[in-house]
């Protein structure tokens, strides 16, 4: 049994098919929480799901039933091999290195961190957490924002639409105002064309289908031009992006020559996200117009991919230092039973015999039975006081576990979970009933 | 060694450090340095200042009296523009890689000085000349800032065009900001610096100057100013040839000066 496990699949381990019989509506996630404790016999459940991973952490428990569940929800088929099962310490730098982006696909990328917020607001709402996995999600947050601020981990824009928009601040610097121009109706030259429109700059729609510019132009909220014009469009242009289907060269060098003189040496920005290209490679040899294809595009992503992936190990020694200090605290939450179940042995013994003797003394005052209550005390704190700061200063390391295991058998302490937290899973106790114990 | 003396080398220390922490800056984006930058620098402004106010209350003559001390009192006023600009506009920041070491050659040149104000021939020596010297002075200075911009921009535009956008790329401010920082610096720079040619034309009209290979460039930088700014304004020129135009006119006022200062520091004559 571990104090607290995650259990899951995700983009690294399993295919995408397995991944959406698995994954968890957004609203439905602290209810379904709520029955994975019941049907586990969990005191804690959070489940982080995604569309790059689903996720099941518990706190205290056998996470065996857990995997029964998935197993479930997947119709009985074998899913072990595609699951993988982190415990104690390492869930919990498992966490923290989702939250903060580290096990992402694209590594860095900012959706993951408000995932995983709206899943512990969710199973804080049904209340399917408890303290130790609420502290958990709390410092992964922070670990986060620590891993933002302080590696290069977010730096660099990586998808090929967001590249487009910063090449064309660097040429334009302010985009208000700037015209746009999106030849053809390709998803990723509209997907880069709303970036820039995202910017200030508005956009002209050219198609070879009028019909096609307009329904495009009305989407995105640009004008549509006909094709006819295309030669006046790009001469009033600063960026130009072009993603048609054609399978030659729409933009030939006898075109842009023409364009380049007519613009006067104003700077145009060319971006060919089309394959095959749409523009002749040599137009990227006239002065003042800067071409870039989708290969230039996609090695930057990748240069800026490499950068991210080398903050990623500044941001894995963050991550590693939080883990120390949450199982430090952990560790010291987890002697608590112990070391209650000690003194209360120790002064049970003392006040025994004090029983057994005071008969004997029919003459003591009250002020010198207080004396002698007094002394039980101070006696129960010097005789557990070495036993105590040794298991606390072992806390975590084999030897540490032994000396509890050894302290729990020489003194007789029973199992008592009560001590520390509520008996059975978190989610069936009152509200009150579980604050009064904590 | 005297005040003066101290101020200057001290003066020249300081840019030297500034202009290594910008050019660190802008090459490697060493941001550690950079923060300490812009205050060696304003260090430096007040090192320069306190020369410039201790040797004309020692050597009795105002800043522009000769050419040391008009290229003093042009690298202070340079300093003072970018410093100005930098704090205002951010992103502008990084050209102090290119004006701080043009500052601290001025300075150096400015250095080079044996005796003050005897240089100057007779029949040119009028209530005119600190005019015809401020003028240029500042005119060379909006010039200076404008040649920094241009040198960016040839940086930048090759480097947009080579595909190499690495962190020099990164750190240099947009293309679109150079080119207008560039146009703007002429602008101001240009009829300043025809008021200087005007009235260095006047003296050798009048006889008392000779027309010599240095003043050959000045005109010579002047005429480049003005078709980089007729091509700019009429004929909408902008981009990389306009920032090359600017850097060579920029180049030949220097070579005027570099003329004057081994004139007056050799005693080569006129």
């Amino acid at each position: 049994m571990s104090e607290v496990f995650v259990l899951g699949v995700s983009h690294h381990t399993s295919p995408v098919a397995l991944r959406e019989k698995l994954a968890v509506d957004g609203k439905a996630l602290g209810e379904t929480a709520v029955q994975v404790a019941k049907a586990a016999s969990l005191q804690e459940v959070l489940i982080v799901s995604t569309c790059n991973r689903v996720e099941v952490y518990g706190g205290k428990g056998d996470e065996a039933a857990v995997a029964a569940w998935l197993r479930e929800r997947v119709g009985g088929d074998p899913i072990d091999d595609y699951v993988y099962v982190h415990r104690d310490a390492d869930a919990v730098r498992h966490a923290f290195r989702v939250a903060s982006s580290l096990d992402s696909m694209v590594v860095g990328e900012p959706q993951i961190l408000g995932q995983v917020k709206e899943a512990y607001a969710e199973a804080k709402r049904a209340g399917s957490i408890g303290s130790l996995l609420d502290r958990c999600f709390t410092t992964a947050f922070s670990v986060a924002k620590k891993v933002r601020n302080e590696t290069r981990i977010a730096e660099g824009s990586v998808s090929v639409s967001s590249i487009a928009g910063d090449l064309a601040k660097k040429i334009f610097d302010d985009l208000h105002g700037r015209r746009v121009l999106l030849i053809g109706a390709g998803e990723m030259g509209e997907a880069a064309a709303k970036h820039l429109q995202k910017s200030g700059a508005t956009i002209h729609v050219v198609n070879r289908s009028f019909n096609k510019a307009q329904a495009l132009a009305e989407e995105i909220g640009g004008n549509a031009r006909r094709i006819e014009t295309l030669s006046s469009e790009l001469t009033a242009a600063d960026v130009a992006i072009c993603s048609t289907s054609a399978k030659r060269f729409v933009i030939t060098t006898e075109l842009m020559r023409g364009v380049v003189k007519a613009r006067r040496r104003r700077p145009l920005f060319m971006i060919d996200i089309a394959v095959p290209r749409d523009v002749d490679p040599r137009v990227g040899d006239l002065d003042n117009l800067f071409l870039y294809d989708v290969d230039d595009l996609e090695q930057v992503a990748q240069e800026n991919l490499g950068e991210r992936r080398r903050a990623a190990s500044a941001a894995e020694e963050i991550v590693a230092a939080e883990v120390l200090a949450f199982e430090k605290w952990r560790q010291a939450g987890a002697l608590k039973p112990t070391i209650v179940g000690l003194r209360r042995r120790v002064r049970t013994v003392l006040a025994g015999e004090l029983e057994r003797t005071l008969p004997r003394l029919p003459d003591l005052s009250d002020k010198e039975r207080r004396s002698l209550e007094k002394m039980l005390d101070a006696m129960t704190n010097k005789l557990v006081h070495r036993t105590i700061s040794e298991m606390k200063a072992n806390a975590g390391t084999p030897e540490g576990q032994a000396l509890v295991e050894t302290t729990r058998r020489l003194f007789d302490i029973p199992e008592e979970r009560a001590e520390r937290e509520p008996t059975g899973p978190a989610v069936l106790e009152p509200a009150n009933a579980r604050t009064k114990a904590s | 060694m005297t005040v003066v003396t101290t101020l200057m080398w001290l003066t020249v220390a300081l840019y030297a450090v500034a202009a290594g922490l910008y050019v660190a800056f802008l090459a490697k984006g060493n941001e550690q340095g950079s923060r300490w930058s812009a205050w060696v620098l304003a260090a430096a402004v007040g090192s320069h200042l306190g020369f410039v106010a201790t040797s004309w209350a020692i050597g009795g003559h105002p800043p522009t009296s000769d050419i040391h001390q008009a290229l003093s009192l042009m690298s202070l006023i340079l300093v003072a523009v970018f410093l100005v600009l930098a704090r205002t506009r951010e992103r502008l920041r990084v050209l102090g890689a290119f004006i701080t070491p043009v500052t601290l050659l001025l300075f150096l040149g400015a250095a080079m000085r044996r005796g003050a104000g005897e240089q100057v021939p007779e029949g040119v020596r009028s209530a005119l000349l600190p005019v015809h010297v401020g003028v240029n002075v500042l005119g060379l200075a909006a010039f200076a800032v404008a040649f920094a911009a241009g040198a960016a921009y040839v940086i930048q535009e090759r480097q947009l065009r080579r595909k190499q956008l690495g962190g020099l790329f990164q750190r240099l401010p947009a293309l679109d900001v150079l080119d207008q920082l560039g146009l703007r610096s002429v602008l101001i720079g240009f009829p300043l610096l025809t008021i200087g040619v005007v009235t260095g034309t006047m003296w050798i009209v009048q006889g008392s100057l000779g027309l010599s290979a240095t003043q050959g460039f000045g005109l010579l930088a002047w005429l480049l100013f003005a078709g980089v700014l007729l091509l700019r304004v009429a004929a909408g020129w902008r981009g990389r040839k306009a920032a090359i135009g600017t850097m060579l006119g920029f180049l030949c006022t220097m070579l005027v000066l570099v003329g004057y200062v081994v004139r007056d520091s050799f005693g080569a004559g006129a």
